[in-house]
């Protein structure tokens, strides 16, 4: 898929050359219930009364009770959406950056830096890390489950890394699929349309014992190829099929066993011969043991296993070994610790193209972690400090060091004043140490990274969330961020515009808001609306011969915004529309955007839902992101979906 | 396929379901929108009692949500019990499903005191009680008996009458 000619460095198409499979490795899942109380009594009643009940969260929270940016997507808002996919629900939260690439490739960031490989995100499913070490970002192609069992996706804008760890530079995006006992039952659903062209799942949720639930499902569909810019296909139809299974195992009232796994595979055509081959499989188990009220730990272990196969270009076997441990418990009245070890060994083998390489082919990497957190009551409902800090060991930089601050004032009902500072770091990935071109010496084009050191960032963030009334909700978060040692392209023997070795030539920094408002208008009509600007401003530093001013870096629409409005109507008729502006992307030429989604729904009886949902009904298709005769243009698109319950 | 019913399963203190830890932070908020007559306290640092009268459904999440929590600087101390009796110093008390049968024997108690009674039994702002816990598909519901707690001498702020479904003599909106 990757024509030698593309494949100078730090050209966007370069970058996006592959694409690989994955899921992978680590973190800190799973707390208490005392993390969900602390959650609750964070929110305002109307938020409370918007909660469904029906499941149980143990997932860490930490992140959420102190001061973030934090969006929260609950299963209600991804059903009412639409969405069909992952990074389709992703576009809910407003203070991401959703692109569509192509049919299966998402480009998708917080707070800049955007490109088909975004490296600045970390992405959890279930406590499973989903991201490869090939590039540091997220192949979501392969990131899928029954869009039904999801609970919530809590999406944080700005640095996760004291309790995440690397890659949560930007943000963290946190999948939650609902327990076994809240998925009991038989569900089938089934539908298709224009883009999605099928799509079908099953569902089952049983209880083996009083305290053991479990759910089996499968799913598969069938995607239309994006179309290239002349409006002919752009050959990349998408077929994948997922299958997976929950254990929930309340072995006693102190001790929580959960196991889960899922396997999948697939195929994306591709211009010319052959199709990309995706197969993986991950499972996950997680023992929560409870101390007393105050205190309990959390042991979680996964495997998970990638592969992925791309004719003319690279095939890629990985596998991800990741060991995490969390205890958490208070200290006196005003302390809330929280302290972890981690630890994630990769198995990397690349067969590799002519054109370009990973060398060597075959890597081990392991990372070692520890992180503690202190959240302090200062002034007990009033004013609560949050210090902590990531240590991390990682093969190519060693020791690197992820501390946070956070202060939380809430000088009346309703209201919070927040503020952060944080250090993350970007360790670096297989594609700034590995990469060659071409595959064998002399290495005329590009000659790896050598010296690549981890990108590092010291970001400052101020937020304001409010409740003026008891249906309006609104949220504003500040950031600048200033980031050092960006990845760069440096001539090996200037002036000579290759070869280039990668280097840490760039430095810059970034600011922007995120504004929210959440509008409950009646009983039955609520209005979302969001606003995000972000800039981000990157140099070379001095020394550095790097040209393309990070071109390959960021990508970003300096503004986007949506307006989402969902109303109940009489004869259990749901009525939802999503409006969504995007600016023009302006380094990529992708000119600005406004594109409307609308769903209608029926709940025929308690158990059959029949929808009918169009997507990006403003224009015939339009682009998102890319650049050049290779980028894709999305289609309009309608469907219409089934979903039985009994 | 078979679903095995089985036994009532023994109180399990750390995993009271979402449903009850979102139930414990609504009462806990409830106590913020309810003055109570300042007879009831004797003295300022009396605290304020929430009383769980039948078999408590919260585990520990409604102690986790009081914990180091103070409304107008008193601090919370929850209360159990199997007696209404025992329970007339509360100023919150819950009236759990198991006194479902029980309930119109218990609210007559209780008439008039300068208590907040919420439960989940079925009915029970209608039959008599303050605030009444309903499900809305998925989601927590409450409705509120604003006359009736008018008559236990209690103030509820216009926001809370707001959120709630009112019920009651002055209301007709019974007809889900």
């Amino acid at each position: 898929m990757c024509p030698p000619s593309n494949l100078l460095p730090f050209h966007p198409a370069s970058w996006r050359f592959a694409l690989g499979v994955c899921l992978l490795a680590s973190t800190l899942p799973g707390a208490s219930a005392q993390d969900s109380v602390t959650l609750y009594k964070a929110l305002s009643m109307t938020e409370l009364m918007d909660l469904e009940v029906t499941s149980v969260s143990r997932r860490s929270e930490k992140l959420s009770d102190t001061a973030s940016a934090i969006q929260v997507i609950t299963e209600d808002d991804i059903r009412r959406s639409g969405a069909s996919s992952i990074p389709e629900a992703l576009r809910l939260a407003s203070n991401l950056e959703v692109a569509q690439v192509s049919s299966s490739q998402w480009a998708i960031s917080a707070r800049g830096f955007n490109s088909s490989i975004s490296d600045k995100l970390l992405v959890m499913i279930d406590g499973r890390t989903v991201y490869t070490p090939l590039y540091a970002g997220v192949f979501w192609d392969v990131q899928d489950t029954l869009l039904e069992d999801v609970d919530r996706i809590e999406v944080i804008s700005g640095p996760g890394a004291t309790l995440w760890g690397a890659n949560a530079v930007n943000g963290v995006i946190n999948i939650t699929t609902k327990e076994a006992k809240d998925t009991q039952g038989l569900l089938l659903l089934g539908g298709g349309g224009t883009e999605l062209t099928g799509f079908g799942g099953m569902r089952y949720g049983g209880t083996l014992s009083p305290n053991l639930h479990y759910r089996i499902y499968t799913k598969y569909f069938d995607r239309d190829s994006t179309l290239r810019p002349n409006g002919s296909s752009g050959d990349n139809n998408w077929h994948m099929s997922q299958s997976g299974f929950r254990l929930d195992w309340d072995a006693t009232a102190i001790n929580l066993i959960t196991v889960q796994g899922d396997l999948y595979g697939g195929r994306i055509d591709q211009p010319g011969p052959g199709d990309t081959e995706v197969t993986g499989g991950n499972l996950l188990g997680r023992w929560t043991h409870t101390f007393s009220p105050d205190s309990d730990l959390k042991f979680q272990w996964y495997y998970d296993r990638t592969h992925r196969n791309i004719p003319n270009s690279i095939s890629e076997d990985l596998g991800t070994n990741d060991f995490d441990l969390q205890h958490h418990f208070l200290v006196g009245e005003r302390h809330n610790l929280v302290w972890g070890l981690g630890y994630r060994h990769i198995d990397d083998h690349v067969v590799n193209p002519t054109t370009f390489a990973f060398l060597p082919g075959d890597v081990q990497l392991q990372t070692f972690s520890g992180f503690a957190q202190d959240e302090i009551a200062l002034v007990p409902d009033r004013l609560t400090l949050t210090l902590g800090t990531k240590i991390e060991h990682n093969d190519y930089t060693g020791w690197e060091l992820q501390p946070s601050t956070r202060l939380a004032w809430r000088p009346i009902a309703n209201q919070t004043v927040w503020g952060a500072i944080s250090r993350a770091v970007r360790t670096p990935s297989r594609i700034d140490r590995d990469f060659y071109a071409p595959a064998a010496p002399p290495f005329t084009i590009l000659q790896g990274g050598p010296g690549f050191e981890s990108e590092k960032l010291l970001a400052y963030e101020l937020g304001y969330r409010v409740q003026p009334t008891k249906r309006l909700a609104l949220s504003v978060a500040t950031f600048y961020n200033d980031y050092d040692d960006i990845r760069s392209a440096e001539q090996v023997s200037p002036p000579a515009v290759v070869p280039v070795i990668i280097g840490n030539g760039l430095t810059g920094h970034s600011y922007g808001a995120e504004f929210t408002a959440d509008y409950h208008v009646t009983d039955v009509w609520r209005l979302q609306a969001g606003y995000t600007r972000v800039f981000v401003h990157l140099t070379p530093k001095p020394g550095s011969t790097d040209t393309g001013a990070g071109l390959s870096e960021a990508n970003d629409a300096n503004n986007q915004c949506f307006l989402r409005s969902s109303w109940d109507l009489p004869w259990h008729l749901e009525f939802d529309a999503d409006l969504r502006h995007v600016g023009e992307i302006a380094r990529q030429h992708v000119p600005a955007y406004e594109e409307l989604d609308l769903r209608l729904g029926w709940h025929a009886t308690d158990r059959l839902e029949l929808s009918l949902v169009g997507q990006n009904l403003l224009d015939a298709s339009h682009p998102e992101f890319g650049t050049g005769a290779a980028r894709q243009e999305i289609e309009r698109g309608v469907y219409a979906k089934v979903v039985w319950l009994y | 396929m078979l679903v095995l019913s089985v036994a009532p399963q023994p109180l399990r203190a750390q995993t009271a379901s979402r449903e009850y830890q979102i139930k414990a932070v609504f009462i806990f908020n409830f106590l913020q929108f309810v003055e109570w007559p300042s007879s009831v306290f004797s003295s300022d640092s009396d605290p304020i009692r929430i009383g769980i009268l039948g078999d408590d459904p919260f585990g520990s999440s409604l102690d986790e949500t009081v914990q180091n929590e103070t409304i107008h600087n008193r601090r919370l101390v929850i209360q159990r019990s199997h007696r209404a009796d025992d329970l007339k110093n509360c100023q919150l008390i819950f009236i759990a499903k198991s006194e479902n049968r029980r309930v119109d024997e218990i609210l007559p108690l209780l008439d008039t005191r300068p208590v907040l009674t919420v439960s989940e039994v079925d009915d029970f702002a209608r039959r008599g009680g303050i605030i009444a816990f309903y499900p809305e598909g998925k989601k927590v519901r409450f409705e509120i008996n604003s006359s009736m707690a008018l008559r236990h001498g209690l103030k509820m702020s216009s926001q809370l009458l707001g959120l709630g479904r009112i019920v009651g003599q002055n209301a007709n909106s019974g007809e889900r």
